[in-house]
């Protein structure tokens, strides 16, 4: 069997596992400490209680046994995959919380991911093809804002064009189609900003390799060139830049889930730190660190299948 | 095998694509609702026992009803001015009615004949008894206690506090669930006979907090409690590892005994206080004194009782549905005792937590109300929205909490010129920007009854005096000073960077900003690890006292340091008072006292920020910043100018 693809994936996939495995632990480690060594605590309010009462909220969340024992019981928990009971939303348990999130995260990533994808690249090969044309400038100028501006900025020029100025979209909120678009935008101006410098540097090298000018030589029309031949090999910075970028449009959703009322993953993110509660934080960093991880693998294995060159290791 | 796959790649990617986008548009919409609000945050609870803060207050009192509500005054007019406040009072609700005993202390409340819990079933008096009781156990969590601490007994039985002679309850380990204090274990009656305590551990001297509170209640643990159930003499203990006692779980004193809240019969609750509270009505009309559905907490435990599917509640609007940091739905209760004068059928009540989004979706009619605006944009609502914005003086303080044990706060002259030094007018008016009044006095004015001693006016000239007789003249040798605030909202910021600017311009103190995260700022204030700090209080009942007694010596919430024995007495004799005059006037010495030694700096008062869609009725500021929603009525939507009426 010695050389069978398949076992090589076997002990890639397997060697990557245990690498994550690893990870999440060493996250879970230094997150629960940095946690507790921060000021404040979970149940920290303007509004002092007695003695007793403390000790017996304390006693409930099992505050009161020594560090040590918590880290214990709570990566026992983890291990389960049962974070428990958020600490400042008593009514929800933070699998409840990740539930409802993740989707709503997920489904806005997606069209994020599938806008960055469709205008990065078409901006990408239009600028490969009018090298150093105004086209190309223009494209390439306003892929470098959509890289440097901050997506608070972004979408408030987006709501100011989109919500009010012409009234396309509503300002914030979830559940309907109309909601999607302005966010998702939002979210995905810079990725593909990216996608498109990277698209137009992929194309740029492909379009002056021998192959091309020989289907050139064939007679084949430049839009056969392209997207047959070309845009294959152009693609490739793209596929493996898509890990990162799922994993930073998932992760980086927190401003523009604020800007637009969007109850995904992303708020929960922030307000769990602020707020201190131990569970739900934990929770989400661990799942953030999951999500990470699996882009990241993800990528690199369809990076092995479309490109013939690369091999697992 | 490798080309095969290569080649479906593309097509493989296109439908994992395709199957997501259709997955995504798939969720529905939701049906509108009549009347959409902002309630700033995402509710951490829907159990009253637990909850604090303002936005749990909308979304309870659309669900719950205590005994009394709060309403206008019969005959006030709530159609006046958008700001000018309309006068509420504690009217009768799930009580039809209450009398007050001679000596003010005993409130027997009659139940309502007809008021039923959303599954049908009658509130009765025992309803409210075991849901104080609830609410008073340690192990809840309730924030709230000290609003109940005017009871008899009841901040002995928060603070599980027994000692030998006492009626105790002793909860044995039988729970059905150990996380779920209701239902309860069995739970034994009887005397506590003695306390049997080891030698309390000597602790090093430079142990720290944590330390000292992990010895004391391996301490307390270890404590055996005599006591006499059913005429036997048995021992007790809370650690399983004494194999002479029985092991228990809590140990309280007798709730039925000890704490003057009682139901004799189902129509019948009797509450009976330490003292004359003439406030306690408006206590009693505030959320941590609803009552629960005992037999629907008690079926699904905590907190699955909460959800949308088990609960039962009693008041105008039921729970359709949570979102988590989106919305909470509410419907009309058709059981509710006054349904016929409902009007609205479903609400939305939005978590939204930013304010320029809560203004973006007011103003492209997503909401109706909106319940916060961004401060820099206020002028320009104001000029734009008109009357829309609705805003009156509320009862609250927004004030600087100074740290008495510091080197230089802790002379009174010191505390005069800072406080002389700023302009609270130029704060007023070009930070705050809503109409906020400078506050010269404390209390807040507009309280019934009540007249605030003369404030101090802003006086530069005669702050550089003080401060040079304190002896630091021109601010020289003035120790570190700095400002402590929560970073959001980022107003906080800017009042301390325009105070930190006054001091350095008319005193030469240089004081530092120190801007925390909400839980980091707490903190530091709890340990009093500060030195100037902002803070604010909301009244908790419309009565001088909530202002005034959190700074008696050791207060819970005093946190500076200060104390005095001439205010210490003050405001206990206005709690014995029984002169409502009388009280009034003790109260008024007792903050001239505050205004002189100046433990706070007072900067201003807050003003309700509410921007309400005119085709929305019945909408009125109060002093509270309470809108019954009960009361609204919604034309349809763009309605312009709202129609005129009476109060009921």
């Amino acid at each position: 069997m010695k050389g069978s693809p398949w076992v090589t994936l076997g002990k890639f996939v397997g060697w990557r596992l245990a690498r994550m495995t690893f990870t999440l632990w060493a996250v879970f480690s230094i997150s629960f400490f940095l946690m507790r060594f921060a000021p404040g605590g979970p149940f920290a309010s303007e509004k002092n209680i007695p003695e007793a009462q403390k000790r017996k909220i304390e006693e409930r969340y099992q505050m009161d046994q020594p560090l040590w024992r918590q880290y214990f019981t709570h990566m026992g928990e983890a291990l389960t995959g049962d974070f428990g009971i958020c600490y400042r939303m008593p009514d929800f348990t933070v699998n409840q919380v990740i539930r409802e999130g993740f989707p709503v995260s997920a489904c806005l990533g997606i069209f994020a991911l599938v806008i960055a994808v469709t205008v990065g690249t078409t901006a990408g090969v239009i600028s490969a093809m009018n090298r150093n044309s105004p086209t190309d400038y223009g494209l390439m100028a306003s892929a470098t804002v959509g890289i440097s501006a901050p997506s608070f900025v972004i979408a408030g020029l987006a709501i100011m064009l989109f919500v009010f100025m012409i009234p396309l979209f509503p300002a914030g909120g979830w559940g309907r189609l109309a909601n999607v678009p302005l966010p998702a935008l939002c979210l995905a101006a810079p990725y593909a900003a990216y996608v498109a410098r990277l698209t137009r540097a992929g194309m740029l090298e492909v379009l002056s390799l021998d192959y091309i000018r020989t289907a050139y030589a064939k007679g084949l029309s430049p839009a056969t060139v392209v997207l047959r031949h070309a845009l294959k090999g152009g693609l490739l910075p793209v596929v493996s830049y898509l890990g990162p970028a799922a994993a930073g449009i998932l992760t980086g959703s927190l401003v523009v889930e604020r800007i637009f009322n969007i109850r995904g993953l992303g708020s929960h993110f922030v307000e769990a730190a602020i707020q201190r509660d131990y569970t739900l934080a934990m929770g989400m960093i661990l799942v953030y660190t999951f999500l990470l991880y699996s882009f990241n693998l993800l990528v690199d294995l369809s990076y092995a299948v479309i490109d013939p060159r690369v091999k697992l290791e | 095998m490798g080309k095969t796959i290569r080649s479906a790649f593309p097509w493989g990617i296109l439908a994992l694509t395709v199957a997501a986008v259709a997955w995504a548009v798939s969720f529905g919409g939701l049906p509108p609702a009549d009347f959409t609000m902002d309630n700033g945050t995402e509710v951490a609870t829907v159990d009253p026992a637990k909850a604090e803060g303002n936005p749990e207050r909308h979304v309870l009192d659309c669900l719950y009803e205590g005994l009394l509500r709060t309403e206008p005054l019969p005959g006030a007019k709530i159609d006046g001015p958008p700001n000018q406040n309309v006068p509420m009072h504690p009217a009768p609700a799930m009580a039809e009615s209450y009398q007050v005993s001679e000596d003010g202390k005993t409130y027997t409340f009659k139940m309502r004949a007809g008021a039923l819990w959303s599954d049908g079933s009658p509130v009765t008096a025992d309803d409210f008894a075991w849901s104080w009781q609830r609410t008073l156990h340690p192990e809840t969590g309730t924030r709230y206690g000290y609003q109940f601490f005017y009871i008899q007994g009841a901040e002995a039985y928060l603070a599980a506090e027994v000692k030998p002679g006492d009626p105790v309850e002793i909860e044995l380990p039988d729970r059905r669930d150990p996380l779920q204090n209701f239902p309860r274990g069995t739970v034994l009656r009887g005397t506590l006979t003695a306390i049997e305590k080891p030698p309390e551990p000597q602790l090093a001297p430079d142990a720290t907090k944590e330390e000292k509170e992990a010895q004391n209640r391996a301490w307390r643990s270890e404590w055996v409690y005599l006591a006499e159930v059913d005429g036997k003499p048995r021992k007790f203990c809370t650690l399983k590892s004494n194999k002479s006692a029985e092991q228990i779980l809590n140990i309280l004193p007798d709730f039925q005994k000890t704490v003057g809240i009682a139901a004799p019969n189902p129509q019948t609750f009797i509450v009976t206080l330490k003292e004359k509270t003439p406030y306690f009505p408006s206590l009693v009309a505030f959320y941590p004194l609803f009552a629960v559905n005992r037999k629907c907490v008690e079926t699904h435990g905590d907190p699955d009782w909460t959800k949308p599917e088990n609960i039962v509640t009693n008041g105008p609007f039921k729970l359709q549905f949570r979102r988590i940091r989106d919305r909470i739905r509410v419907v009309k209760n058709d059981r509710y005792w006054e349904a016929d004068k409902v009007s609205l059928n479903v609400i939305d009540i939005l978590a939204l937590k930013s304010d320029t989004t809560a203004l973006n979706m007011y103003l492209t009619d997503e909401i109706d109300w909106a319940t916060s605006q961004p401060a820099s944009l206020i002028p320009e609502i104001k000029a734009r929205q008109g009357d829309e914005f609705r805003s009156a003086p509320m009862l609250t303080a927004y004030f600087y909490r100074v740290n008495t044990e510091k080197p230089g706060l802790e002379k009174k002259q010191v505390r005069q010129a800072l406080n002389l030094a700023i302009d609270k007018q130029l704060i007023c008016q070009f930070i705050t920007q809503a109409g906020e009044v400078p506050a010269e006095v404390y209390v807040p004015p507009g309280l019934a009854g009540y007249a605030n001693p003369p404030g101090p006016q802003r006086d530069p000239e005669k702050a550089r005096q003080l401060l040079a007789a304190a002896g630091y003249p021109n601010g020289k040798g003035f120790p570190h000073v700095e400002i402590l605030y929560n970073e959001s909202p980022p107003t906080h910021k800017t009042i301390a960077e325009a105070i930190q600017q006054q001091w350095k311009q008319e005193l030469n103190i240089s004081a530092e900003l120190r801007g925390l995260e909400w839980s980091s700022y707490l903190d530091a204030q709890n340990q009093q690890d500060y030195y100037v700090t902002r803070a604010g209080w909301i009244a908790d009942y419309p009565d001088p006292n909530t202002f005034l007694d959190m700074w008696v010596t050791g207060g819970s919430q005093n946190h500076t340091g200060w104390s005095n024995k001439t205010y210490d007495k003050l405001i206990a004799d206005a709690a014995q008072a029984s002169d409502p005059q009388k009280r009034m006037e003790l109260l008024q010495q007792a903050e001239a006292i505050l205004l002189d030694e100046l433990p706070i700096l007072p900067i201003y008062h807050y003003v309700s920020k509410n921007l309400v869609k005119p085709r929305v009725q019945g909408f009125y500021p109060t002093a509270e910043d309470v809108h019954p929603l009960t009361h609204l009525k919604v034309g349809p939507r763009g309605m312009k100018a709202p129609a005129t009426q009476e109060a009921p």
